[in-house]
């Protein structure tokens, strides 16, 4: 049965892909066949139909990989046109302060010495249903966020092929993706480029192996490791060498958190506001599940965690609300940018309605808050993750 | 003439607005149901909207909303009245198409509807929108098959439907509608305008009859 409607949905995604390769319209109604908003079917919990914007159920991350299809989708104008991603004729153009301009096909950018890394990628706005006041935005719960294997070539080999004039200070990317309207501001981002020349920054073809999806921004994507999802562009098409920061909504309006802490529920800030870059560190408790009923006896906590640029130095499980915290095992090995999995064996005991919590430190000290500062946007959520269970005899 | 909220559970706090409008209420029940309406909008809070205006605003957002996004990624939110206009206005900055009479009622619906407190699960715009009778369809008055012109129509599919089926109405994000099959069935291109389908939304609200019929004239002309 499961497998059925695994399969049903993997041909429902499918089907988005086609209607959308097929210029139709019938993308968002392929979507309305997953149904109404916030209900999980199959793997992912919509929350927009059109622009498809879904999240992945939190028990999903019991596996180490988040695989494809179960992975988290969001955009701003849902996917390209098939023809302006179409292997034949899409190209990608480096231009801007460099001092030769490059048009490279996808066979001629997969000649670049190739790399793969494991890459936590998580929307910015991954729990703003959680924060307080609430926030306009896409109410994302706990499950923006996923763990993949990227391999594509390193964006610096690229940049220093075009030879980058020494005015350069941020390196802007434009996908193929484009609103409804013509008012409406287009999705271009920037990153400095002291992130755009480290050797992990990526831009990716394969996604845990296969080629990357449409949905997950076929047939190019950045992957900046440790930083939001907001800077890896999807459908890649134009990358622009700038001696500013790329102008423009998505860059200097949205996306931006006051650089230190605001009142709660304040409009927009005095205070000034910076771009979100890395991930805070955070965990997850992908098992048991919220409102499970568990058999009194050894119970095991098990979900992940990771802290951006820096990796986690420990876990703590409470299994009494808050009240006492112990340490979690920490699984497998450290891997840089990637998330790592963690244990706990509780002996449930007593009988009746109890709170697990799980909080995260990072290899700096930063320890996970039991709520995260508010912010206008409703980025960057990293309170302790919360769920009840109860104990029956 | 009982001016409600479009969802239960909203008027915590105005005990005393309440109060005199009841009394207003009272006191008017013997005048003109046209008096009545004047008076009680002069009176009434900010957020609480007559059956009729509810329509117009659900109609509004599924015709000038969904052409961007679907009426979900309305209805998860739950803001105050000042988040509420600052987003409206930014819609309409991008290209939304409100008047600011029609942005007025949409502003007043949202923050009736979505407001903080607002239950965790509503019912969805559309589905509220289906359980509200409209008090008369001004398009079932008996006047004949209409004529759509053509030359007007040009200028109406520019406005209202170039955005998704393109220039010329060749295609774009929706399908190509020159020399489109629906061109010859007219009950399923009125039934797809008036009430949308799939991802196209709702245009009954947003243009008249004779719109429709002006567009459907210039398309067949293609």
């Amino acid at each position: 049965m499961a497998v059925t409607r695994r399969a049903l949905f993997a041909r429902v995604l499918q089907g988005i892909g086609m209607a959308v390769a097929a210029g139709r319209l019938d993308r968002a109604s392929a979507a309305n066949q997953v149904e109404a908003t916030g209900q999980a079917i199959g793997p992912l919990t919509v929350r927009v139909s059109r622009p498809f914007d879904a999240e992945t159920p939190v028990r999903e991350f019991t596996s180490a990989l988040t695989p494809n299809e179960r992975f988290f989708v969001r955009s701003h104008f849902g996917p390209p046109s098939a023809e302006a991603v179409q292997p034949e004729t899409w190209r990608l153009t480096v231009k801007g302060l460099v001092k030769g301009e490059l048009t490279l096909s996808l066979p001629e950018l997969k000649k670049f010495e190739p790399l793969t890394l494991t890459a936590v990628l998580q929307c910015s706005g991954n729990g703003r249903a959680h924060h307080r006041p609430q926030v306009p935005g896409v109410q994302w719960e706990r499950g923006a966020v996923g763990n993949a294997q990227w391999t594509g070539l390193r964006l610096r080999d690229l940049l220093q092929q075009a030879g980058i004039k020494p005015q350069a200070v941020h390196v802007q990317f434009q996908g193929a993706d484009r609103p409804a309207l013509p008012t409406v501001p287009l999705f271009t981002r920037s990153i400095p480029i002291h992130k755009a020349l480290h050797p992990d920054t990526l831009l990716a073809y394969e996604m845990n192996g296969r080629p990357l999806p449409l949905l997950h921004g076929a047939p190019l994507r950045v992957i900046t490791p440790g930083w939001m999802a907001e800077s890896c562009m999807k459908w890649l098409t134009e990358i622009t060498v700038r001696a500013d920061e790329t102008p423009g909504y998505y860059m200097q309006q949205a996306y931006r958190i006051p650089e230190t802490s605001i009142q709660p529920g304040s409009g927009l800030p005095g205070s000034v506001m910076v771009p979100v870059e890395q991930m805070p560190v955070k965990s997850l408790i992908a098992a048991p599940a919220e409102g499970d009923v568990l058999k009194p006896g050894p119970v095991t906590v098990q979900g992940v965690a990771w802290a951006g640029e820096s990796p986690v130095a420990r876990v703590e499980v409470s299994c009494d609300d808050g009240k006492t915290w112990e340490p979690a095992r920490l699984l497998g090995e450290e891997q840089p940018y990637a998330w790592r999995q963690w244990q706990y064996l509780w002996s449930a005991r007593h009988v009746g309605p109890t709170a697990i919590l799980c909080r995260a430190t990072d290899a700096q000290g930063v320890q996970q808050p039991e709520k995260s500062p508010w912010n206008p946007g409703g980025f960057l959520w990293s309170g302790w993750d919360r769920l009840t269970v109860t104990v029956a005899a | 003439m009982e001016r409600v909220g479009p969802t239960d559970g909203y008027g915590g706090g105005m005990s005393m607005p309440r109060r005199v409008s009841r009394f207003v209420f009272a006191a008017l029940l013997s005048l003109t149901l046209s008096l009545a309406v004047f008076t009680a909008a002069q009176e009434e809070d900010r957020a609480s909207l007559s059956p009729a205006e509810s329509r117009k605003a659900a109609t509004l957002i599924m015709a000038r909303c969904a052409v961007c996004h679907t009426t979900d990624l309305i209805s998860q939110q739950r803001l105050p009245e000042d988040r509420w206009i600052v987003t409206v206005e930014k819609m309409v900055h991008w290209g939304a198409e409100l008047s600011k009479e029609e942005a007025a009622v949409v502003l007043r619906y949202l923050v009736a509807r979505n407001h903080p407190g607002a239950a965790a699960e509503l019912p969805t715009i559309e589905q509220e929108l289906a359980m509200s009778q409209p008090a008369s369809d001004p398009g079932a008055a008996g006047d004949g098959p209409l004529t759509g012109l053509s030359a007007r129509g040009a200028g109406l599919y520019a406005r209202n439907c170039q955005a998704c089926h393109g220039e010329g109405a060749t295609g774009g994000v929706g399908p190509k509608l020159a020399r489109n099959m629906i061109l010859k069935n007219e009950g399923a291109f009125w039934e797809t305008v008036l009430h949308g389908r799939g991802p196209m939304p709702a245009w009954g609200a947003a243009l008249s009859h004779q719109d429709i019929a002006d567009i459907h004239a210039w398309l067949a002309a293609r």
